[in-house]
């Protein structure tokens, strides 16, 4: 209070400039950026919820973590006839036995329920009782937390594979299928909405349209046909949903922030000291776009591991191991209706692709409100 | 038929004390502590009166504006005071009378009217549901039409219009509604929070001179809030001055502008070139005003103040009667002069 | 207004052949050219090559074969013929499953637009409160749910745990036997029966509005129009000889729909929230307050008609939600629908049904945003009345 008292000229005295040029540059700029981000931060943290979302990325960082960590260490001498138990592909080749179909399954190995054995056929006749089928001969083991002889603590799937290394594995499969989506859909639409936003005329007409028609396109039902013509694995699918992702809405939104950035005043001092279009979307309208850029990262991973679950579930995909394919497993080896009794088929990686994406959700609402000022408390 | 037609202020006999408001104290509560927006803020309205609040953006004008209504963010606490209306308090009635009170007998035109329309409903329907709620009688659809055709003359707009979406007025049209709005239910006290604040200054002068002249001619009591000391001196006849939460000079609209006593309306009047002729640099008002969140000790002026004593930072002035109706807080108020009055 | 609805639909009606052209790039792209493709398939029998070749033109240049393209499945009605289901026309195929594709649509949209405005309304109108803090979880979790897991849990809780309900499909076979009714035929005239009320209701607030100037006279008209055309509608259905047969399809139809609508729900909730609370500090909401306007009336007839305008907009940029669950439901649900055709020709490689049915999955898309453009419209006078 009592500087405010004293006049300008007295408050600059033992105030030395070559003090504050002598710090170099870069490390201004990081105080600089330190400086905002405790202030964001604050922020953010007010939110719980975004908290919660942090945390629970986090968890799901350390599981992706710990797989391989586990496999080389714990987990290295678990064989079984030459095969590791804990390997996610491990029983992935069944065996297949003639099995009839009866209404009290009294001997899994030869028998089989009506209801599974329905999710079995081909489902254009009912399948009757007496009737024999083709099914695989493992059943799902449940979960036993001590044991050396059956150490699955999560159990294992109707091949034998082990419930939680597979769960754990999921964990990485979506961090990398996230980061590629996010990473890939975001570059493409900051660099698409600021190019429309700085040129303007023509082409930002014709990004726009084009955003029009991607917008418009239904994405899942394209990606089945997509991936019933071409052999599709993880990288492709994260370049694919990024690519159609980046395209669309994502690329409308930041071009308006970026029109916002283009009209302020600094953007026509950059070009009259003679910065050529290029170094002005880069060093002055890219920088400030990409707070939202990195919000909209975070709704990308949700949307793009839903994408890569559902199309999993539905066998589409040619990849080593996912959430969606533990689910699509207990789905087409017809424990559908098993519902919670197999509860360690479908729940954990149920739960997992919800989690996962929630996290991400949740920490993209708090961003938002960071971001965006209107939709603070007050 | 007549009676629906007839626009005239409700209030009592010209001259005697219509709204009384004594020692209200407002807080909000914000996360960083309670920010103290009105603090022993004392004024009479009376009927057919026209009286003006000035001050910085931030001293809590509209808070004052507000807590008359009791339309209040959740987050705000009316710690004290009392606020009479005919000598009733509004400060007791429970939530669903003061409803009833609202627009029939105190209306508002608020900071940024422009933004004060619905923009999905007509205008003419949005003053028609005014009058259905507040109307002591139930009028038929045609009745409401005709009065708000009559509203509409009157703040000089063309009754065709009420037919039209608030995006298709102009903002000088909007406003002129507004005013029709706060007129349509006959109401004893209007409030207008910066009316012109958003309208370029033709406009916003003919507003001015045709409020005065409708406030004028109904009799009505208007309490005008403004930062700009010219739109104040233009349609008031009593003035007060804000800082900070407080009131700090009460006066005739006319002594205040010829002879400030409180510092802070001399350094106001004295920086503003449009009033008194050519700006005089006496005394430039330097400084940021205070963060309510921890107002300064003592008098709020103090920190900016050329006049300061010793005893401003510690003890806080009281307003004192310092002439006819004029009072003002300050420790120092001798050592003001004299600044010249007002050209109109 | 019909300005800007024609402007709108001539860019939809472009968008579609932007995206039909799309579809010949795709099918063009495939690995082995689709000539090769369906030269080389010793599954598909020898005259469904000939139609091929006839239909693609498959001898003439890209450019004409993109153009026969374009032709056959705008004006030509014409999407080929079935590879695993010879001699069915693809168009035969796609045609009979559209209206349950439709109506489960329909239904989840209409109804979790509806429930979810009404939720998002209240929550964000209870700011700070348990109910909305417990209602914000949920409608989390319900959006973020992976919806397929939630749809087998939907199942098996109804069908298999509480047995209330069908393991999924259609209609029961064994009740039908013997009907003296097609299956599609009640279906199509059950569509009709909610067509037609929807639009005698339509016709009636337009004659009620245009004869009464009084907002509560015509909301309580309004309400009585509903009311006796629901009446009569329910009366045809009950006295119907049809009732037993109508009752199966609809005993069907609940899980799938439920299911769908959970889902989406939770996404209208979330926006109308956040646009609510932003509406809620406009000024006009104070100058309401100002007015004396009671507080529901406030909420309902102030804020919630405003903050629906960009619910309104938002909901296109949901749909890509809605179809993708749609297409999930009618899997898992053995809900022979479009979603089902498409899933089923992938896995039986049969290519015109694939292309058909996304071709037709695009078209109900843009006939979504369509409508979604012209509701706004309606809504917000700035177009209404200016475009
Ligand atoms: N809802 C609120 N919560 C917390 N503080 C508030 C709130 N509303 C206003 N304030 C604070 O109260 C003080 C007075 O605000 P008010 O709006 O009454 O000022 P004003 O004199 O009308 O200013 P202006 O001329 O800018 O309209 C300001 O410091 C403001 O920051
Ligand atoms: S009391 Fe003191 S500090 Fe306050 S206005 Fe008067 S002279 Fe200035
Ligand atoms: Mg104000």
């Amino acid at each position: 209070m009592a500087d405010i008292l004293t006049p300008p000229t007295e408050r600059l005295d033992g105030f030395d400039p070559s003090a504050v040029l002598e710090e170099p540059l870069w490390r201004i700029r990081l105080r600089l950026s330190w400086r905002s981000f405790r202030k964001n931060w604050a922020l953010f943290s007010d939110n719980k919820m975004g908290i919660v979302g942090i945390l629970i990325i986090a968890l799901f960082g350390i599981m992706a973590l710990a797989h391989p960590v586990l496999m080389a260490t714990v987990w290295q001498d678990h064989l079984e006839g030459g095969k590791n138990v804990y390997d996610i592909r491990a029983g992935a080749d069944s065996i297949i036995v003639t099995k009839t179909i009866v209404e009290e399954v009294t001997d899994p190995v030869t028998q089989i329920s009506q209801i599974e054995a329905m999710f079995l056929g081909t489902g254009v006749s009912i399948p009757e009782i007496g009737d024999t089928i083709e099914a695989p001969l493992a059943n799902p083991a449940p979960p036993v937390l001590s044991g050396v002889d059956h150490p699955h603590i999560l159990g294992t799937d109707p091949f034998g594979g082990d419930v939680f290394s597979q769960l754990l594995f999921g964990a990485r499969a979506a961090f990398l299928l996230g980061a590629i989506a996010a990473l890939s859909s975001v570059a493409l639409a900051t660099l698409v909405g600021t190019i429309a936003a700085y040129f303007g005329g023509v082409i930002d007409t014709l990004l726009m349209r084009l955003a029009d028609l991607v917008i418009l396109i239904p994405l899942l039902p394209l990606l089945i046909v997509v991936s019933g013509f071409w052999n599709v694995e993880l990288t492709m699918l994260g370049i694919l949903i990024g690519v159609l992702g980046g395209l669309g809405g994502t690329a409308i939104i930041l071009k308006s922030q970026a029109l916002s950035v283009k009209v302020k005043p600094f953007i026509d001092a950059a070009r009259i000291a003679g910065g050529g279009h290029w170094r002005i979307i880069t060093r002055h309208i890219i920088p400030n776009v990409l707070p939202l850029s990195f919000l909209y990262m975070m709704f990308a991973v949700t949307g793009a591991i839903f994408t890569e679950a559902a199309l999993s579930f539905l066998g589409l995909l040619n990849i080593q191991q996912s959430w969606g394919i533990m689910i699509n497993i207990a789905h087409t080896q017809g424990y559908t209706l098993e519902g919670l009794d197999v509860w360690w088929l479908m729940l954990p990686a149920g739960l997992s692709i919800t989690l996962f994406s929630a996290g991400f959700f949740l920490v993209g609402r708090a961003m938002d409100e960071v971001v965006n000022p209107r939709l603070r408390k007050r | 038929m007549a009676q629906t037609l007839h626009i005239e202020s409700r209030g009592g006999r010209v001259g005697t004390p219509l709204l009384e408001v004594q020692n209200l104290v407002m807080h909000y509560g914000t996360k960083e502590g309670e920010v103290s927006a009105v603090d022993n803020v004392s004024f009479t309205l009376n009927n057919g009166e026209a009286i003006g609040l000035v001050g910085e953006s931030g001293c809590g004008k509209t808070s004052v504006a507000l807590t008359l209504l009791r339309l209040l963010p959740d987050n705000s606490v009316i710690k004290g005071g009392d606020i009479k209306l005919d000598g009733e308090s509004l400060i007791d009635l429970d939530e669903e009378q003061m409803r009833r009170r609202r627009w029939r007998d105190i209306s508002m035109v608020f900071q940024g009217a422009m933004n004060s329309w619905n923009p999905v409903y007509r205008i003419g329907d949005q003053i028609r549901e005014a009058l259905r709620l507040h109307w002591p009688e139930t009028l038929t659809y045609q009745e409401e039409t005709d009065r708000i055709g009559a509203l509409f003359e009157l703040v000089g707009l063309n009754p065709v219009t009420m037919e039209r979406y608030p995006h298709e007025f102009s903002g000088g049209m909007r406003q002129r509604a507004v005013i029709a709005m706060a007129l349509s239910c006959n109401p004893k006290v209007i409030i207008a929070d910066e009316p012109t604040t958003a309208l370029d200054v033709i406009v916003q002068d003919q507003i001015l001179r045709e409020l005065k002249k409708i406030q004028q001619e109904l009799g009505m009591s208007i309490i005008y809030i403004s930062h700009d000391i010219a739109v104040i001196a233009e349609v008031t006849e009593r003035m007060g001055v804000m800082y900070a939460g407080k009131l700090v000079e009460l006066g005739s609209t006319l002594e205040v502008f010829h002879r400030p006593r409180h510092p802070y309306s001399y350094l106001l009047l004295s920086s503003t070139p449009s009033i008194t002729g050519p700006r005089r640099k006496l005394a430039p008002l330097e400084g940021e005003p205070p963060n309510l969140l921890n107002p300064p000790t003592g008098c709020r002026f103090h920190p900016r103040c050329p006049f300061a004593i010793d005893k401003c930072s510690s003890e806080e002035p009281g307003l004192v009667e310092v002439g006819e109706g004029h009072s003002v807080a300050c420790w120092n108020w001798q050592e003001v002069p004299e600044i010249g009055g007002l050209q109109k | 207004m019909l300005k800007y609805i024609a402007k709108r639909f001539g860019q939809i009606f472009i968008l579609f052949y932007v995206f039909l052209a799309l579809l010949f790039l795709l099918l063009d792209l495939q690995p082995g050219d689709i000539s090769q493709q369906f030269v080389g398939n010793p599954n598909i029998p020898p005259e469904a090559k000939e139609i091929m070749v006839r239909q693609l033109g498959l001898d003439q240049p890209k450019i004409v074969q993109l153009g026969n393209h374009l032709w056959n499945y705008s004006f030509g009605m014409d999407m080929g013929v079935s590879w695993s289901s010879y001699p069915r026309e693809v168009s035969d195929i796609l045609f009979s499953a559209l209206p349950r594709t439709v109506f489960l649509f329909l239904t989840a949209t209409v109804m979790s637009f509806w429930l979810g405005f009404y939720t998002g309304k209240l929550v964000a109108w209870r700011r700070g409160t348990f109910i909305e803090k417990s209602a914000m979880v949920t409608s989390i979790f319900f959006w973020t749910v992976f919806y397929p897991w939630f749809a087998i849990l939907m199942l098996w809780f109804f069908a298999s745990q509480l047995g209330w309900f069908p393991i999924g499909k259609f209609i029961s076979v064994e009740k039908w036997i013997g009907a003296p009714y097609a299956a599609d035929d009640v279906f199509m005239l059950m569509l009709g029966t909610i067509a037609l009320v929807t639009l005698v209701y339509g016709v009636a607030r337009y004659v009620i509005d245009r004869s009464s100037d009084d907002p509560q006279t015509r909301r309580n008209f309004h309400r009585l129009a509903l009311w006796s055309l629901a009446g009569i509608a329910g009366a045809f259905w009950a006295f119907s000889a049809r009732r037993t047969y109508a009752g199966d399809i609809l005993w069907h139809t609940f899980v799938p729909v439920l299911t769908l609508t959970l889902v989406n729900f939770a996404g209208t909730t979330l926006l109308t929230r956040s646009s609510m609370l932003e509406t809620l500090r406009e000024d006009y909401i104070l100058t309401a307050r100002a007015k004396g306007v009671p507080e529901r009336t406030i909420r309902d007839r102030h804020a919630a008609r405003n903050a629906m305008l960009p619910v309104t907009t938002s909901l296109v940029l949901q749909l890509a939600v809605v179809i993708a669950g749609g297409v999930i439901t009618e899997q898992i649900f053995s809900w022979p629908g479009l979603g089902r055709a498409l899933l089923g020709a992938i896995t039986a490689e049969d290519i015109p049904v694939a292309m058909g049915a996304l071709a037709l999955i695009g078209i109900l898309s843009l006939l979504a945003h369509l409508v979604a453009d012209i509701t706004y419209a309606f809504l917000d006078p700035r177009i209404r009345v200016q475009g």
